[in-house]
């Protein structure tokens, strides 16, 4: 973290730079029209800030001329001095002497202003009228003119956007040159290649890099919001912001910020009681909340947690059954983290008793389909009286995801990490037979296990299997999660794991469900890449 | 952090330099930053959508004048408090600004104690 003081510096001189551009070409205007008032009133406005500025962080010598060339400014406003030749010259000189003062701040040789022309300047500003007789002339400020810009640039979301997407295709062309290095076996290409891996990966790590910002953009904005929504509410609330450091892309703060603003609503409506229901359950009559953010290596993980009345486990059982769901069986059968995660089916929050009851409101399978968009994982966890927290795990940048590649068939798939909790080598005779699918007991868990093969080769619709038509007695199997929920997923053989780009599929493949998108190895064999999502959701509802 | 009780204050100055400046030592105080403008029209605007407790204002901007901008929060909001963020050498317009209704002033370039001084006396009136 860089400190206050240097940050303090650096938006100086950034803006004094922008002064400078700005006075350059207004007293190039003026010349040519030397009674413009507009002109005149930005020129000293200008001059104004760059002196408050420059006195306020200590640049004496920037204050003072800024401060004389000011009221020479000011005086030709009120049409006491002349904007004559002679004057113009002066003015011109100090303006560039302004410029160089600037530029040579974090430059190790000091500059000192013209003696010459701090008395030029000192001599109009002191005649009230054209005394042109005594300007000595100034030795020329400037040996060569340097051209300064600022040092901070603003730039459109849109073109870091196309830059990343041109990164994400160099290193797919540069994983396939590095392959061809290997099978050609040939020593120069492989040193270039190895180069080329090197630059493009600094490449990559520099451009999604620019595209970070702190979380804290996002979460400043909390306290006023809290502060809105909990006076609406008549309701006490005490906000805790942690993290706001944090780094984030761009484009994944944008996406998950109306989820995130609608989680905080519900936590403040529906989670926190009014001060007397709290007090009466012991608790402090202001309600409290936690926004939170952290690194977890290349995820960031963002918390709200409140100390509300949480969410009560029955009433979201009775919900799943009188949803038509599950069966009533089946429901107690659930976990605890299972049974939270219907709150984010399509049209199971949306029934008000629920809402009300459960202390959770509408809309939580929209905040799921936002975080589903960009890979990212949300679950909830929550004690009945003593509070709910919602955990989003995101990734830090979209172009690039950890995978776990795997070969089915002839064939290379992509598992995203984000997704995948273990693997394991399961006995054929181990897994059972429960109507078309197969399930199995892993570490005390019942999960569907579906063979991707079976899956590949048919409509996902009338996808079923039986044990006989699995052909080893061990099978290999990637346990994923999706909204607290197992699948295992059965696989020929486990490559590794590796950085991917993921493309976008296009039509008509984009309507095959099964698939989030597509990149290419550096074999340059195509690699489709799995939807977790979608194929978890589809087989849970089948169970 | 304590947000029920939290003064909400907009900043208005033309140099990004300044605001950050200021923003940093009111937040540093406990004060809650609703908002930063960079000239009039900003700033009438966000005064009138975020209805902060005080503005601070420097008096000269880009398109108004503060004065003008003083007038028109004035005209909206009688009670929002106004303090006046200047320079040296603008003292005529402090008398002006006075007769609008702005009672404190701060004079750039501003130490953290006369800034937090400033903000804890326009407050104070309201007891």
């Amino acid at each position: 973290m860089k400190g206050r003081e240097q940050e303090y510096r650096e938006i100086f001189i950034a803006e004094a730079l922008e002064y400078y551009d700005a006075l350059s070409r207004h007293i190039s205007d003026l010349e040519k029209a030397p009674q413009d008032e507009q002109v005149l009133a930005e020129i000293f406005r200008l001059l104004h800030n760059l002196k408050a500025n420059a006195k306020a962080i200590g640049f004496i010598t920037i204050a003072d001329v800024s401060h004389k060339l000011e009221t020479a400014f000011g005086m030709i406003r009120n049409k006491e001095l002349n904007f004559s030749d002679e004057v113009v010259t002066v003015l011109f000189d100090g303006i560039d002497m302004l410029g160089e003062l600037i530029t040579s701040i974090d430059s190790p040789k000091e500059v000192e202003p013209s003696p010459a022309l701090l008395r030029n300047l000192d001599i109009i500003i002191n005649s009230l009228s054209d005394n042109s007789a005594e300007l000595s002339k100034v030795q020329k400020y400037y040996n060569s003119k340097n051209l300064s810009l600022s040092d901070l640039i603003y730039i459109q979301i849109k073109k870091l956007d196309h830059l990343l997407n041109l990164v994400g295709e160099l290193i797919i062309d540069r994983d396939r040159i590095f392959s061809i290095s290997k099978e050609l076996d040939n020593d120069d290409l492989k040193n270039v290649s190895a180069h080329l891996y090197r630059i493009t990966e600094e490449l990559q790590y520099s451009v999604m890099d620019a595209r970070l910002v702190n979380v804290g953009s996002l979460f400043n904005k909390f306290p006023r919001i809290v502060r809105d929504i909990a006076v609406a509410e008549s309701k006490e609330i005490n906000l805790d912001i942690i993290g706001q450091d944090i780094q984030i892309d761009r484009n994944i703060l944008q996406i998950i910020t109306d989820s995130l603003l609608h989680l905080m609503r519900n936590a403040i409506s529906h989670g926190i009681e009014k001060a007397d229901v709290r007090k009466k359950a012991k608790k402090s009559p202001q309600g409290n909340i936690t926004l939170s953010a952290q690194n977890d290596r290349d995820t960031v993980i963002l918390r709200l947690i409140d100390d509300g009345k949480g969410i009560d486990q029955q009433e979201v059982k009775r919900a799943i059954v009188q949803r038509g769901f599950l069966s009533a069986d089946a429901v107690n059968d659930l976990r605890e983290t299972e049974v939270l995660s219907y709150l984010f089916e399509p049209g199971f929050s949306l029934a008000k008793e629920v809402t009300e009851v459960s202390g959770r409101g509408v809309g939580l399978d929209v905040v799921k389909n936002a975080i589903d968009s960009i890979g990212g994982r949300i679950r909830v966890d929550s004690k009945k009286g003593e509070g709910t927290t919602f955990t989003l795990f995101l990734p830090t940048s979209i172009a690039v995801k950890g995978a776990l590649l795997c070969q089915v068939e002839e064939n290379f798939y992509a598992i995203p990490l984000m997704h995948t909790d273990s693997v394991v080598a399961l006995p054929t005779a181990e897994l059972h037979e429960v109507g078309d699918l197969l399930v199995a007991d892993i570490n005390s868990e019942t999960i569907t296990i579906v063979s991707l093969k079976e899956l590949f080769n048919t409509d996902i619709s009338e996808y079923s299997v039986r044990k006989n038509d699995l052909e080893s007695d061990v099978q290999n199997i990637i346990i994923v999660t999706y909204n607290n929920r197992k699948l295992g997923l059965i696989v020929d053989k486990l490559l590794r794991q590796q950085d991917i780009v993921i493309k976008a599929l296009s039509r008509p493949v984009n309507t095959i469900e099964i698939y989030a998108g597509v990149t290419l190895l550096g074999s340059g064999k195509v690699c489709l890449v799995l939807d977790v999502a979608a194929i978890t959701r589809y087989f849970i509802a089948r169970r | 952090m304590e947000i029920t009780d939290k003064k909400r204050i907009l900043i208005v100055d033309d140099s990004f330099y300044m605001r950050t400046m200021l923003k940093n030592m009111l937040l540093d105080a406990g004060y809650d930053v609703v908002g930063e403008a960079p000239d009039g029209k900003t700033a009438l605007q966000m005064a009138r959508e975020k209805v902060p407790d005080l503005v601070t204002l420097d008096v000269i901007l880009p398109d108004n004048t503060g004065l003008d901008v003083l007038k028109g929060i004035k005209q909206d909001n009688p009670d929002m408090k106004v303090v006046i963020v200047s320079a040296v050498g603008q003292e005529v317009i402090m008398t002006e600004a006075a007769e609008y209704g702005a009672l404190h002033y701060i004079i750039k370039p501003f130490s953290e104690d006369k800034v937090l001084e400033a903000l804890s006396n326009a407050f104070k009136e309201e007891e």
